[in-house]
């Protein structure tokens, strides 16, 4: 499972494994480099005091040459050759630098590319009921901050850890070169001084989670107040909201100055053992110099290396204690990514289907022993319109869900045109039917955007005949933008009506065999309402139709009626033959008819009461 | 769409980047330097460790120069326990002074951005709802958050390299030219071409680093949308053609990090290049010195330890520097906040009557602007009312209401029903005509008094986070349990809260989210309910309610309109039946107005609506009633 989990991760790094270690090369050849500097100015230095210059080293030749100084150079020359080497140097490690830096960059970030697109997609097919039980919030910070530590993992972090590594394996050899008693010297402190940072970055990460916790307290004092201005205002509380509102700043405040004091703490203790190991190496040096062991010319390289290499190692214990919040991230991520997708491998038809929906005996439940749909049985010819009636909770909507095959039936059967549901590729089926819902969402992109969704391609014309049809076109054409209004944030609000009614245009354009309004109309005024539905029965045999509605008013267009209660059919029929039977649809109807008697008998009170008056 | 997931870069507010980030807008710099100054001492020792920071950094190369010409020209006759006693002493100094900066920089830090964050939040207690309407929530949070935090920083930490940097490379100027001024000369002559190169490069790197964070901010909320409308993408089977989007946008975002990272790659090995030319000149001219006497060893291995010190301080300087130009519009931001001022506030003259009546004995007839507390009349005379650069949402509006009655309001969606409440409770003012206070325009009267005589119930009902008990005692904080469990009683709230765990003591989660829409609405009407206004307004209070519920907060809404005014704004026939007088609200104006049997008699624009939308709750109410 543990390799399950590194494994998404190793996969990814496929096609960038090259180029990453390309930059780790790049970097190991640029440090040998650079710490060729050092040892050209001890030379120098060691030549300046004994006052002859030296034979020219064998792999400097080509330099010299090139500069033209000879095998025995005089002493100018020889510091011209010298200062040629240091920059040279300098130059050609620097670029291996760069080198690093964009092979670094280019890898990371294509493996991070390559998580975000994976992240996606995986989303996008994951079963419904993945999503059902996961925290929005939560996993938008999966795939950001989460992502996010990763990248700086492989970008930032493996690169450091190398770095280190990499300088001590490539300096220590020269060091001890150089003089073994001063190597040894040298890296006296590094041990104290990495475990000294590790602990003392284990020990202050609870911190920076109390300040990250009294971050988000703050943040969350801010959002309730702004967003509930009105109420603060309407109960006049502004002095109890800043009161309030104090508590949390300076409780952010003081956490933040606890953990700058111990990174004060933490920076000065460090700077104490790292300058108290370039003093030592100073003076036990010069002692050394005095004593005719050590030329002045190494102990300048011993400090200059020292100075290299101390402060990275000061640095890994942060990076170290950093990449912990990798691995928490890598299994946060893998949770997601080792969730199974919705199945895909089922054959699609070759054609559009005709429509015509069978069910036999259908049950489902999201817990077993908790059934939310029972033995249901339905017949639908291509064209026929069928009406749901039933309270909320009866399991209408998780019908419609079942013949999107957004969730798998467990019992029983469901066809289209004959076949088996559960052997239809899953986007096939869901190209055959739009589905409009109680609280459509819409994408924050342009109106027409929006409603291509049902067609990408569809034209002007097309697009203007599902929004008339959806009696939107008229409200659309009123914003300023028309059909460029971005919906959201940045451009119209709409109103529950509208969104509803743009998601039917974006059903009807869709044209599909077949048309599922699942409460689609409860937010748009009655008027409109009898618009749309004569609308839509023009329209009547394109598709076969399943609407789920409170109105009784839109029920009476339907061919067949169901009324579902506690996930059963309790009846089913047409209208005239509901009503002739003693049940739930022929109390609807009845109260409907009262009601009518009732407003009758108002208005002859009222007329009583007014001719009281008169 | 979540105000959560707001972005300054993905929303224009008026305030562009680009025109903020030419030039040093000192003006402003110094506004949030005062922020900084009311910390003199902070700033006094900041400045002070900064420079003792570059003082025993520029110190240990010299030490290091005497210890080698000491044991170079004298031998071992020299004994160098004064060095290291000398170096030692720097050793302290370094540590306590960087300490110190990070303590005295830390205080500043924080202290700077929670009292810019205080500014920021007492204004917006006082700002009116016009300043709201054009800014996010998700704006004003970025205002005060990371704005603040950044800015801050800027100015703890901006000022703390500033100041040490300028003092170490005086610092090693002065000593290089101090120990020979020709080698000194030379390796300062790199300086200006390094100076130039650095402020180019960081403009640029900071410039694609905020590109990066742009992309990334389009990304968050692409997975919040791709996440939020899966069923939607599912239904539409639009997955291939939302990869393909997003693919660009990961696309932009590869760019965009791959620019940024190669030019802070390329940045170093120019930076590391011309000071090695430096090195070089030093090696060169100071070898040649030694030789001929003019300078020591010691001298010369100084000169090359400075020459690799010495441009460190141009990159953190360069980095200040674009940074400070990129903050600018932050900047300019957060104070627009604070300096904000409210459209609606108290007169001058309402803050004389104020100070005028507190000076005077108590009196409880009295409010705290020397009028009747008591409100026994509210009229609205000629009123029209537009929000800023719109047409007039409401026209001429004409309407008293006495004390104890009830006003229901009705019409359809955007008629300008809520407006007439945003304007009764002053949260808003009108553009013409007058609202009168028992005769008294409610501009001269106190607007706190006002406002703490509402209760509001609203139907998106916000719960703040706490217990239950705590939100139905928000108005009035003092109130005992008792007063509590009656009022939520009052309200029909008493049986779910008992339900819960905790009962009273139920913590409710980020916006209440642990509650039901209803339940919502009903702590709310508590919250109403205790609170005791003498004004009563609810929105579309009970919509989220079951009918049940609602019948039974009809017994107790009596006793709650009872001797007060009230506007109900409502869907529900029995709440509005009920009311004293029925406003009917289309496209700004009152069309209609009486009792319910007088306007059942009209046959106009509310019996239409009444006759609807009985049906409508009575096929709901049939169905669930049937269900159960």
């Amino acid at each position: 499972m543990l390799s399950n989990k590194f494994k998404v991760f190793w996969d990814l790094s496929k096609g960038q494994r090259v180029t990453y270690l390309t930059a780790i090369v790049a970097m190991a050849i640029g440090y040998l480099l650079m710490f060729g500097v050092p040892l050209v100015v001890k030379f120098s230095i060691d030549a300046i005091l004994a006052d002859s210059a030296p034979e020219v080293p064998g792999w400097l030749y080509l330099l010299a040459s090139w500069i033209s100084v000879e095998a025995r150079p005089d002493m100018f020359d020889y510091l011209l050759l010298a200062a040629a080497a240091i920059i040279l140097l300098t130059a050609v490690s620097g670029s291996l630098f760069y080198v690093r830096g964009r092979c670094t960059a280019v890898a990371s970030e294509g493996i991070v590319r390559a998580l975000r697109e994976k992240v996606f997609h995986h989303l996008e097919h994951l079963p419904a009921d993945f999503h059902d039980k996961a925290d929005t919030g939560d996993l938008v910070q999966r795939c950001t901050s989460d992502v996010e530590t990763f990248r700086v993992f492989v970008a930032v972090q493996v690169i450091e850890i190398s770095r280190a590594i990499l300088l001590l394996l490539t300096v220590l050899p020269i060091l001890f070169f150089l003089d073994t008693a001063m190597a040894f010297l040298s890296m006296a402190s590094m041990p104290v001084l990495f475990i000294f940072a590790v602990l003392f970055f284990l020990k202050v990460k609870v911190l920076f989670k109390s300040v990250d916790e009294a971050e988000a307290k703050l943040t969350t004092v801010l959002q309730e107040n702004l967003t509930g201005i009105r109420v603060v205002r309407a109960f006049a509380q502004q002095e109890t909201e800043s009161e309030k509102f104090a508590v949390r700043n300076a409780a952010f405040r003081d956490k933040n100055m606890h953990l700058m004091r111990l990174l004060g703490l933490y920076f000065s203790l460090s700077d104490l053992i790292c300058m108290t190991q370039l003093g030592a190496l100073l003076i036990v040096g010069a002692y050394w110099v005095q004593t005719g062991d050590l030329s002045i010319g190494t102990l300048f390289a011993f400090l200059t290396y020292e100075g290299m290499v101390i402060w990275p190692i000061r640095h890994l214990g942060r990076v170290l204690t950093d990449s912990g919040k990798a691995v928490v991230s890598v299994q946060r991520l893998s949770e997601i990514l080792l969730v199974p997708q919705e199945t895909q491998h089922e054959p699609e038809l070759p054609h559009r289907l005709k429509g015509a929906i069978y069910m036999s005996g259908v049950s489902f439940a999201f817990d077993a022993g908790n059934p939310v749909l029972e033995d249901i049985s339905l017949h639908l010819n291509p064209g026929e319109i069928l009406a749901i009636l039933g309270p909320p909770g009866s399991g209408k909507s998780t019908l419609v869900q079942l013949l999107l095959r957004l969730y798998d039936y467990q019992q029983g059967t469901i066809q289209l045109d004959g076949q088996e549901l559960s052997s239809l590729n899953r986007k096939y089926i869901r190209s055959q039917i739009s589905t409009v819902l109680q609280e459509p969402f819409l994408y924050s992109a342009s109106i027409a955007d929006n409603l291509r969704v049902g067609k990408m391609n569809a034209d002007d014309l097309e697009v203007e005949a599902a929004t008339r049809a959806a009696c939107i076109h008229d409200s659309i054409s009123a914003f300023s933008s028309g059909y460029d209004s971005m919906v959201g944030e940045r451009g119209v609000t709409l109103s529950g009506g509208q969104r509803q009614r743009i998601a039917l245009a974006r059903a009807l354009l869709k044209d599909p065999p077949i048309l599922i309004l699942d409460d689609a109309l409860s937010a748009v005024d009655t008027d409109t309402e009898a618009k749309i539905l004569n609308a839509l029965h023009h329209r009547k045999g394109r598709h076969t139709t399943i609407i789920i509605a409170h109105r009784l008013s839109t029920v009476l267009a339907a061919d067949k009626i169901l009324v579902l209660n506690h996930g059963r059919i309790i009846q089913s029929g047409n209208h005239e033959s509901l009503m002739a039977e003693d049940g739930m649809y022929q109390k609807l109807c009845q109260i409907q008819g009262s009601l009518e008697t009732g407003i009758a008998s108002d208005l002859a009170i009222n007329n009583k009461g007014v001719n009281q008056h008169g | 769409m979540s105000e959560a997931y707001y972005d300054d870069d993905n929303y224009s507010d008026g305030f562009d980047e680009n025109a903020f980030q030419k030039g040093m807008k000192l003006a402003l710099w110094k506004k949030l330097f005062g922020y900084a100054l009311i910390y003199k001492f902070e700033v006094g020792m900041l400045i002070l460790c900064a420079m003792t920071t570059a003082i025993s950094e520029v110190a240990f190369p010299l030490i290091t120069r005497n210890v080698i010409d000491a044991v170079n020209i004298h031998g071992s006759n020299i004994n160098l326990i004064q060095y290291a006693l000398a170096y030692f002493a720097f050793i302290l100094l370094l540590c306590i002074s960087v300490g110190g900066f990070i303590w005295f920089g830390g205080i500043i830090r924080t202290h700077v951005s929670h009292d810019i964050r205080r500014d920021g939040f007492r204004n917006l207690q006082n700002l009116s709802f016009s300043y709201y309407d054009y800014r996010p929530v998700g704006w004003l949070m970025a205002r005060m958050t990371s704005d603040c935090e950044r800015l801050s920083n800027i100015l703890a930490w901006g000022m703390l390299d500033l100041v040490w940097g300028i003092t170490m490379m005086a610092g090693i100027a002065i000593a290089m030219l101090y120990m020979n001024m020709f080698l000194g000369l030379a390796v300062l002559s790199v300086l200006p071409v390094l100076a130039w190169i650095s402020v180019t490069f960081q403009k640029r790197i900071l410039t694609s680093a905020r590109q990066v964070r742009k992309t990334n901010s389009r990304i968050t909320g692409s997975f919040n949308e791709s996440i939020m409308g899966v069923q939607t993408t599912k239904a539409f089977v639009k997955e291939a053609e939302n990869d393909r989007q997003f693919g660009s946008l990961t696309d932009n975002m590869y760019d965009s990090s791959v620019l940024n990272a190669v030019q802070a790659a390329l940045y170093l090995p120019i930076v590391l290049t011309l000071g090695s030319l430096a090195t070089g000149l030093a090696l060169v001219i100071g070898g040649i010195q030694v030789m001929g006497g003019i300078v020591t060893a010691g001298t010369l291995v100084a000169f090359l330890t400075y020459t690799r010190h010495f441009f460190e301080p141009i990159e953190e300087l360069a980095h200040w520097f674009a940074e400070m130009q990129m903050a600018q519009a932050s900047a300019e931001r957060i104070i627009s906040l604070i300096e904000a001022e409210s459209e609606i506030q108290d007169s001058a003259e309402v803050v004389r009557a104020i100070q005028r009546t507190s000076l005077s004995a108590q009196n409880h007839e009295l409010a705290i602007d020397g009028y009747a507390d008591r409100i026994n009349k509210i009229e609205f005379k000629n009123v029209s009312f537009a929000y800023a650069n719109g047409s007039n949402v409401l026209n001429d509006i004409n309407l008293t209401i006495h004390q104890g009655e009830s006003i229901a309001v009705v019409g359809s969606t955007g008629g300008g029903k809520s407006t007439l409440v945003n304007l009764l409770c002053r949260f808003y003012e009108p553009t013409a005509g007058e609202i009168l206070i028992d005769g008294v325009d409610y501009r001269n009267r106190s607007l706190h008094w006002l406002q703490s005589n509402l209760g509001i119930v609203l139907q998106s009902s916000h719960i703040f986070g706490g217990t239950i008990a705590d939100n139905i005692r928000y108005g009035k904080p003092q109130s005992s349990m008792v007063e509590v469990i009656n009022a939520a009683r009052l309200a029909g709230a008493d049986d779910f809260i008992r339900e819960m765990k905790a009962g009273y003591d139920h913590q409710v989660g980020e916006g209440g989210n642990k509650l039901s829409a209803g339940q919502k609405q009903l702590i709310s009407f508590a919250r109403a309910i205790l609170a005791k206004p003498q004004i009563l307004v609810m929105d579309e209070a009970t919509s989220s309610v079951d009918t049940v519920t609602e019948q039974y907060i009809q017994q107790g809404m009596q006793q709650l309109l009872d001797g007060r005014i009230s506007l109900i704004i409502a869907h529900r026939l029995s709440t509005i039946r009920n009311a004293d007088r029925i406003l009917v609200i289309e496209k700004g104006r009152i069309i209609e107005q009486g009792s319910h049997l007088q306007l059942m008699a009209e046959q106009g624009r509310y019996h239409f609506l009444y006759t609807q939308q009985k049906i409508d709750d009575t096929v709901k109410t049939a169905s669930t009633l049937a269900a159960g």
